[in-house]
């Protein structure tokens, strides 16, 4: 078992997996409150986090013994708001090919009767690392509980700032970064997430929230500080088509992903 | 293209596109005729579908050469409606090539903007069979569409679109060559006017009312060669304002392997 603790994306949101049977797997979050939006829904981004924690598991542990993944795009689409907690996402391949896999994960709610939350894909493609792929213990099994002390709220956790009236910049922390050393996937969505937010509530005369999306990761995050450029495309009764592009603004700007998400009017 | 592709009756042909090459992007547009519309009187989401894989695909490819490309996943929001009688005009830009993927955003609009789209290409070593790109793209406007090109049916009827069971979102349709892609297979924008058909039956039948689909999200995971193809639908949310409900198509030729999944989002007609 493997135990991770502090202010990193995947304790922050604390999903724990677990491998069920062969390369099928199983992804909980058990403690919820802290990533809800102010209508007390999960936030997209964490949504997002949770299937590309699990997806990418899954797609990864499809590529051995040779290779690993490295998440390339995730559709997410959010089917209710009343999440009760905890939640489950589970994650199952749909096809392996010589270059990439594709995993598709619904994330359920366990507080709910298993009603369905999120129903998401997540394609990965095929990398070979240098050092070979991570070595893992099976059946796979990480645990995640949460730090010793409460998890910070999410904005206090993120510290994304507004640097105009659009655009929102978030540094590279430590925390922020994966194995791999760049900008991690969930933070990522994090941060688009809430410039979408921003942009989608103020276009909407109200409080919004993802319901569904297309995250696409274009290149790796490595310099920072990282900015979020969202673009309001179209506004038709309570929802909000929001294109959102993240770059890397100590890198020339280089775009690094790339949102498009519907934003829908959430109660206050 | 090989020298055969497309054939004389082909969709490629029908749509009437009209390409034209720019320095910065593509753009390509289609004249909206009233087979393309749906019963709301508004283009259907699929053919919008078909002209942007077509536009989005061939943007790709010159931007993946010598190598080829399939698409990997495609995303439309269809945010105005365009009617009979009007052109719609796609434009289309690389967000980003790499070594392994192309991903192509494209603009539609007529007066006015009418619907987004974005797309991921996977990068393929070449084949022969692969058209050459040096051979058919001609450097200024040009048209696939002959004389004798056009629609005399609705969309869904030249796609051979049947109906099976409407409340299970269940449609069956064979691969005609009409339809089929430069691979051999359905072309993917085909696809996104089956999971429109599928989609829509479903979350009408759901909701008892007349939805229009209006945001699809396809990704494709295998080619349908054989066929007949089939969906299967599962109902996420529907009410009289909208629905969501996935859509999966497989091809039942082929051992029912599974072609495509999609997410379907219908709302009420707009006017």
């Amino acid at each position: 078992m493997k135990h991770e603790d502090g202010r990193s994306v995947t304790a922050y949101i604390g999903i724990s997996l677990r491998e069920t049977d062969d390369g099928h797997i199983v992804g909980i979050v058990r403690d919820i409150d802290h990533v809800r939006d102010a209508s007390g829904a999960v936030r997209a981004g964490a949504l997002v986090t949770m299937l590309d924690s699990a997806g990418g598991m899954c797609s990864g542990l499809a590529a051995l013994p040779d290779g690993w993944v490295v998440t390339t795009n995730i559709t997410a689409r959010t089917v209710r708001l009343d999440h009760v907690g905890p939640l489950r996402a589970d994650a199952r391949v749909l096809r392996t090919g010589r270059h990439s896999v594709v995993t598709a994960v619904e994330i359920c709610d366990d507080g709910n009767d298993g009603a369905l939350v999120t129903d998401g894909v997540v394609t990965s493609a095929i990398l070979v690392p240098a050092d070979g792929p991570p070595q893992w213990e099976r059946p796979v099994v990480i645990e995640r509980g949460r730090s010793t002390h409460d998890p910070l709220p999410f904005s206090e956790w993120l510290r994304a700032k507004p640097i105009d009236a659009r655009t929102v910049e978030l540094d590279l922390h430590e925390e922020f970064r994966n194995p791999w050393g760049i900008l991690h996937g969930g933070a990522t969505a994090a941060l688009a997430d809430v410039a979408a937010e921003v942009a989608g509530s103020h276009a909407l005369a109200s409080p919004a929230g993802a319901a569904d999306g297309v995250l696409r990761y274009l290149a790796p995050g490595r310099v920072g500080p990282f900015r979020a450029v969202p673009r309001v495309v179209a506004v038709e009764g309570d929802r909000a088509l929001v294109e959102v592009r993240v770059v890397d603004a100590g890198a020339d700007d280089r775009i690094i992903a790339f949102a498009q998400l519907t934003l829908a009017r959430r109660p206050g | 293209m090989t020298p055969t592709y497309p054939p004389e009756r082909h969709v490629l042909r029908d749509l009437r596109l009209q390409f034209e090459p720019r320095e910065d992007g593509s753009h390509v547009s289609m004249p909206v005729v009233p087979e393309l519309c749906g019963d709301d009187g508004a283009v259907r989401a699929g053919a919008l579908c078909t002209l942007v894989d077509v536009i989005g695909g061939g943007l790709a490819a010159v931007s993946a050469q010598p190598n080829w490309i399939a698409t990997a996943d495609l995303t439309l929001h269809v945010t105005a409606a365009a009617r009979a009688d009007e052109t719609v005009h796609a434009d289309a830009h690389v967000v980003r090539a790499g070594r392994t993927t192309v991903v192509i955003e494209v603009a539609l609009s007529t007066d006015r903007p009418i619907g987004v789209a974005t797309m991921s290409f996977s990068v393929l070593p070449r084949r022969d069979s692969n058209p050459d790109l040096g051979a058919i793209r001609p450097a200024g406007p040009s048209t696939m569409a002959l004389p004798t090109s056009g629609f005399t049916q609705p969309f869904f009827d030249c796609i051979g679109i049947e109906v099976v069971d409407a409340a299970a979102g269940v449609v069956e349709l064979p691969v005609r060559d009409w339809a089929r892609n430069s691979m051999g297979a359905l072309q993917g924008g085909i696809v996104g006017a089956v999971a429109e058909a599928a989609g829509e039956a479903a979350l009408r039948a759901a909701s008892g009312t007349s939805l229009v689909v209006t945001d699809l999200q396809l990704t494709y995971l295998s080619f349908g060669r054989v066929g007949p193809l089939r969906t299967s639908t599962t109902v996420f949310a529907a009410n009289a304002d909208g629905g969501v409900a996935r859509v999966e198509l497989v091809d039942i030729g082929a051992e029912a392997r599974r072609m495509t999944l999609a997410r379907v989002r219908a709302t009420r007609a707009r006017t």
